[in-house]
């Protein structure tokens, strides 16, 4: 009895036994099944079910100007796009949809009746149209982040900024010549999702942290370049002019401080916009640069030693046939030395000197000076302007180019060659851009001045300054660009304009420039100011010279340049009730006994009162402090020329 | 006899049987311990497992709204900094200032730089 239950009971646990092995087998063989033979596949179907693909967007490097101001920032906009197929109830989500984001019925019914697979409805929406979509939920019709350019100084340096189209394509400017730095990566990356659609980032954040596009900085100055454009616009109005264009250069390094292009151009508003308008016409257009070449005429004839500044030349009274036709001057000219044709701008006169230099020579330096091939700017859609090689020269050409006729030359070449003469004979290549960052700051690399070469030596570059000079002082055609406190050299010039349907120039056409650089004997900057077809006045001494005296002055003290010109007096500014009780003893400038000056007291006096004793007896100081002047060294009645430095400790 | 020793055999030999027994399952029970053992360990090893990933998956929507919270901060700053630039661009402030404070140009002599 009690061993055939044992033994029932073992069969049945035997039995029991079997079937759970059975089934562990049955079971091994479906995992086998599931896991190893259908494995691959399966995994791929469930992760198309939680696992999305998520675009993470390139993020776009900033532009900054030369005081890190930002000129262009990303933000992450949003797109609206539909996918007709998944779309359920176009008509009612057409009318819902069209009043979210204010566009006709029609125009959205079109779009949600398509037959491709994708469709945008609408691009770069503001967030309250996409929160309105967003709060509809209708499937089928999803949200794209796509970057957003903004450009928050508006017009300011457009042209030079230049602008990104749709699905972030650079177009124009900077924004196009540095794409590759400033673009950033996109990438993709596959994260997981749960029922609800939420993204849980079990796999961590890492994949997603794509490297953004570098910050950019330009070597524009924003208040110089408003300036610029505050001024080129005035003019332009003024004289009801087509246009202008402002450059103005640091001599020594090339950096471009501004460049302005009237009318502006506004990136923010790209498409309405004509694309004539969008051209950085600085840059990309080349233009006859009239009398304003005169001046590499000159650099070029000191150089070879041909003339030297006071050899006299006939003006033939104001008509000298050359070649064939017959040269004129505005005005009517007899003896004048070489220094006063290019004060007066003597057409005549020049065309002496260049018949000294001769042909081969001239154009040698015409060359050295940088036109007739690129600068090298960093900008896009910069030609070589027009120079005929020597040996195609048609004998009037000697003549025409003395004066600058018959070559065409881009403004930023223009600007080169006189900031050449600027800094003492030395030819830089221009920048727009000094330095790009990393998204953690560091300098990722720099743009160094480059010298292109040296064109002339130092002496003639001085001599051709000091003939500029005249150009500005009285008697000369550039005197309304006088900056007050400050020396200017530079020149004016008036061009025909070419009549391209009939040939020759036109009748009426003009371009006033003036081209110049200040201070004279220490530059700081050169600028140069063209005023295409005013009509009022075409003459680049009336139109554009102001607007060089207007923009320099300004600029220079942006810079924080000292006027150079002793006859410009500090104006006192009343706050007297400021001043702290210190009894005020200064007295006129007095003398030692030996007749040597002496340091007069300086206590009591305010900054600015002590600054302008110190400029008058050209008094190194030294200041501690702001406010008045309460303890000097060396103190007063120390031999003034004995010292090397006046220490001023201020307070108040 | 006979039977009295077939007894005592039988009753010897179930004595032996019963010992044995007792044995084997003492035996059976000292063998089937690290089974126990393992079976334990793999059900903490997997509990363990299970929690972990658990884990994973909350710090994983954690991670997430952090770091949608970062983008959106961003965000923010970017929009924050293109309000001041905006704000700030020189044509605005110079119209700014001539208009509500009444400034003007300085005149050459009224601007004093300091060494």
């Amino acid at each position: 009895m009690k061993r055939s239950s044992t033994t029932r009971i073992r069969s049945r646990i035997t039995v029991a036994g079997l079937f759970f092995i059975a089934l562990f087998i049955v079971l091994g063989l479906r995992a086998f099944q599931l896991q190893v033979l259908e494995g691959a596949r399966l995994k791929r179907l469930g992760e198309r079910q939680h696992l999305k693909e998520l675009i993470v967007q390139p993020k776009r490097g900033t532009i900054l100007d030369r005081s890190a101001e930002p000129l262009a920032l990303s933000l992450e906009g949003q797109s609206i796009y539909v996918r007709p197929q998944r779309l359920k109830g176009a008509e009612s989500a057409g009318h819902a949809l069209a009043e979210a984001l204010g566009m006709e019925v029609s125009e959205v019914s079109r779009r949600l009746n398509s037959n491709k697979p994708f469709v945008w409805l609408k691009r770069k929406v503001t967030p309250k149209e996409a929160e309105r979509v967003e709060a509809l939920n209708i499937d089928g019709v999803e949200i794209y982040p796509e970057p957003d350019r903004y450009y928050p100084q508006g017009q300011l340096a457009g042209h030079v900024i230049g602008f990104v189209g749709r699905d972030s394509r650079a177009l124009e400017g900077v924004e196009l010549h540095y794409d590759a730095y400033l673009r950033g990566e996109s990438g993709s990356s596959r994260i997981e999702r749960d029922a609800l659609g939420r993204r849980v980032l079990v796999q961590g954040v890492e994949e997603l942290r794509i490297p953004p596009g570098s910050d950019i900085q330009l070597t524009l100055d924003t208040s110089i370049q408003h300036l610029a454009e505050k001024e080129l616009e005035a003019v332009a109005v003024k004289y009801r002019a087509k246009g202008g264009i402002v450059v103005v250069v640091e001599p020594f390094t090339g950096e471009i401080l501004a460049l302005a292009n009237y009318p502006f151009f506004n990136p923010n508003n790209f498409t309405a916009q004509a694309a004539a308008q969008r051209r950085n016409r600085a840059v990309t257009d080349s233009f006859e640069p009239g009398s304003t070449f005169k001046a590499i005429l000159a650099a070029a004839a000191l150089e070879e030693g041909v003339v030297s500044q006071d050899d006299l030349f006939f003006c033939e009274n104001g008509k000298y046939p050359f070649a064939g036709k017959v040269i004129h001057d505005s005005h009517a000219y007899g003896w004048l030395p070489f220094s006063k044709i290019i004060q007066h701008s003597s057409n005549i006169g020049v065309t002496k000197v260049a018949e000294k230099l001769n042909k081969q020579r001239y154009f040698k330096y015409i060359e050295k000076f940088g036109f007739g091939r690129p600068t090298g700017i960093d900008l896009p859609g910069e030609p070589p302007g027009l120079l005929r090689p020597v040996d195609k020269w048609a004998p009037i050409d000697l003549a025409t180019h003395s004066f600058g006729q018959g070559i065409s030359v881009t403004p930023v070449q223009l600007a080169m060659a006189y900031a050449a003469i600027a800094n003492g004979g030395i030819l830089m290549r221009p920048l727009v851009v000094r330095r790009a960052f990393g998204s953690d700051g560091q300098v990722l690399w720099e743009n160094q001045p480059r010298v292109v070469r040296r064109v002339v030596s130092e002496k003639t570059a001085r001599s051709v300054t000091n003939i500029l000079k005249g150009v500005v002082d009285e008697g000369g055609t550039g005197v309304m660009a006088a900056v007050d406190g400050f020396e200017v050299a530079g020149k004016t010039g008036t061009a025909q304009k070419a009549d391209p349907a009939r040939g020759g120039y036109a009748a009426k056409k003009r371009i006033a420039s003036f081209i110049g650089f200040a201070p004279a004997d220490d530059p700081r900057l050169v600028m140069l100011v063209i005023i295409d077809e005013p009509e009022v006045n075409v003459y680049g001494g009336v139109v554009a010279a102001p607007a060089f005296r207007a923009i320099a002055g300004g600029a220079l003290r942006r810079l924080g340049v000292a006027p150079d010109k002793p006859d410009s007096p500090p104006l006192p500014v009343s706050r007297e009730s400021a001043a702290p009780q210190i009894e005020r003893k200064s007295g006129p400038v007095g003398q030692r006994a030996d007749g040597s000056p002496e340091v007069p007291d300086f206590v009591g006096l305010s900054l600015r009162e002590a600054m302008a004793k110190a400029r008058e007896l050209k008094l190194r100081v030294e200041l501690r402090g702001t406010g008045y002047v309460i303890k000097q060294s060396p103190s007063a009645g120390a031999n003034a020329e004995k010292i090397e430095a006046l220490t001023l400790n201020l307070q108040g | 006899m006979a039977v009295a020793v077939s007894k005592a055999l039988a009753g010897l030999g179930f004595f032996k049987q019963r010992r044995a027994k007792t044995a084997r399952v003492a035996r059976d029970r000292i063998a089937f311990m690290p089974i126990v053992l393992v079976g334990c360990g793999l059900v903490l090893f997997v509990l363990a497992h299970v929690w972990l990933r658990l884990q994973v998956v909350h710090l994983g929507y954690e991670l997430s709204t952090t770091s949608n919270l970062q983008n959106q901060l961003e965000q923010e700053n970017r929009e924050l900094k293109v309000e001041l630039a905006t704000l700030t661009s020189p044509e605005r402030l110079e119209a700014t200032v001539r208009a509500r404070l009444g400034m003007v140009e300085p005149a050459t002599g009224q601007v004093v730089i300091l060494p």
